[in-house]
C-alpha cells in the first residue's frame, strides 16, 4: 500500500492548491504587465516629478521585446541545427554499438527459463532480414 | 591494353597503384536502380569467379542543361552588378570564378563511379572515381573485417540505409574498431544495396 500512496501524491491532476497557485501567479503576471506598460507610457518628466528618476531609458521599452522574439526565432533555427551537428557521422561506430552493448554478460540462463533481454549484433539482424528466403 | 568504349562489354585496365582488374569475356549486365534522392544510378556485378565479385555504382554524369543554368545565371547577375557599378573587374572575377568552379566541382565533387571489389581471404578494394578522371583507392585486408553490413543511420533529416564494412582489430576479434561507410557519394537505395550484400555475403561467409 505504501508505494501506492506515493503515486497518489505525484500525480499531475489538479487540485485545489494547484488551482490557488495558478490564478496567483496570473494575477501576478496581468499586474506586472499593467505596470511595465504604466512605466512605458508615462512621460520621463512625470517620472521624474513624482521622484523615480533611477529608471532604465524608454528605449528598453521595445527594445527588450523585440530581443526576445527575434531570440526565440533564432533559437528554433539553431535547435535544428544543434541536433544535427550532435548527430553522429555515417562513419562513426556509435552507429553500430556503444560500450553498453559490447559488455554484455554472456548467456546465463537456466534451462527452460524466458532469455535475457539482450542487444542483437547488427551482423545477425542482416542475415534475418536480408538472407533468409523470403516465402 | 584493350579499350571499349560502348558500355556493353567489359574492357581491361591496368594501373600500378591498386589491384589490376580482371579481363571480362561475357558482356555486363546493368541495371538501373534510384538513389536517396530520386536520381537513377546503376549498378554492375561482374562475378568474377565464385571468391572474387566487383560492383560499381554509376551516377549520372554531369548534365549540360544544369552547367548552362548555373553559368547563366552567374554571367547576368555579373552584368547587373556590372551595371550599376560599372567596373569592368565584376565581369572578367565572374567568368574566372565560373571556370575555376567547374574545374574544382568535377575534380574534387563530382563522383562519377564508385566500385567495391570483394576477393576472399584477400580483403577489399573500395576505389571512387571522380568525373575528371582522378580515383581514389583503399584496400583493407581480410584479417581486419568483421562483416559488410547493411545499417539504417540518421542523416540530416532522414534515415538511411547504407551498406558499411565493419573493422576489427586482428587480435581480438569481437569488437568492433571501426567503420567504413561504402558508395557514400552515389548513396542507392535499399533494393541496390541487398543485391550487394548478398553477393558479399556469399564470399564472406566462405572465408575461414
Amino acid at each position: 500500500m505504501f508505494w501506492f500512496q506515493i503515486m497518489v501524491e505525484n500525480s499531475p491532476s489538479p487540485l485545489p492548491k494547484r488551482a490557488i497557485y495558478g490564478f496567483v501567479l496570473f494575477l501576478g503576471s496581468q499586474f506586472g504587465f499593467f505596470l511595465y506598460c504604466l512605466w512605458a507610457y508615462i512621460p520621463e518628466e512625470w517620472l521624474h516629478s513624482i521622484g523615480l528618476t533611477y529608471w532604465p531609458q524608454k528605449y528598453w521599452a521595445l527594445a527588450v521585446p523585440i530581443y526576445l522574439l527575434v531570440a526565440l526565432m533564432v533559437s528554433c533555427v539553431v535547435l535544428f541545427g544543434v541536433n544535427m551537428c550532435n548527430t553522429a557521422p555515417l562513419d562513426s561506430v556509435d552507429n553500430i554499438t556503444d560500450i553498453y552493448a559490447e559488455n554484455q554478460r554472456g548467456e546465463c540462463q537456466q534451462k527452460g527459463g524466458i532469455p535475457r533481454l539482450k542487444d542483437v549484433s547488427i551482423s545477425d539482424v542482416n542475415k534475418m532480414f536480408y538472407l533468409s528466403p523470403r516465402t | 591494353m584493350l579499350c571499349y568504349s560502348s558500355q556493353s562489354w567489359g574492357y581491361a585496365r591496368f594501373t600500378h597503384r591498386r589491384l589490376p582488374q580482371f579481363f571480362l569475356l561475357f558482356p555486363m549486365e546493368a541495371e538501373t536502380f534510384s538513389d536517396i534522392r530520386g536520381q537513377p544510378i546503376t549498378l554492375d556485378c561482374q562475378r568474377h569467379s565464385s571468391f572474387c565479385s566487383e560492383f560499381t555504382v554509376s551516377s549520372p554524369k554531369v548534365s549540360i542543361g544544369k552547367v548552362m543554368a548555373y553559368t547563366c545565371s552567374v554571367w547576368l547577375l555579373a552584368y547587373f552588378l556590372f551595371f550599376f557599378t560599372q567596373n569592368t573587374a565584376v565581369l572578367s572575377s565572374a567568368i574566372l570564378v565560373t571556370l575555376v568552379g567547374m574545374v574544382l566541382h568535377i575534380h574534387f565533387v563530382k563522383v562519377d563511379h564508385e566500385s567495391l571489389l570483394v576477393i576472399g581471404s584477400l580483403g577489399i578494394q573500395v576505389s571512387s572515381s571522380y568525373a575528371s578522371g582522378r580515383e581514389i583507392t583503399s584496400f583493407i585486408e581480410m584479417g581486419r573485417i568483421k562483416d559488410i553490413v547493411i545499417n539504417e543511420a540518421v542523416y540530416m533529416h532522414q534515415i538511411i540505409y547504407h551498406l558499411c564494412v565493419l573493422l576489427r582489430e586482428p587480435a581480438e576479434s569481437d569488437a568492433v574498431a571501426g567503420v567504413v561507410p561504402l558508395f557514400q557519394s552515389s548513396k542507392p537505395r535499399l533494393d541496390c544495396l541487398v543485391k550487394v550484400y548478398r553477393s558479399c555475403q556469399e564470399i564472406l561467409s566462405k572465408v575461414p
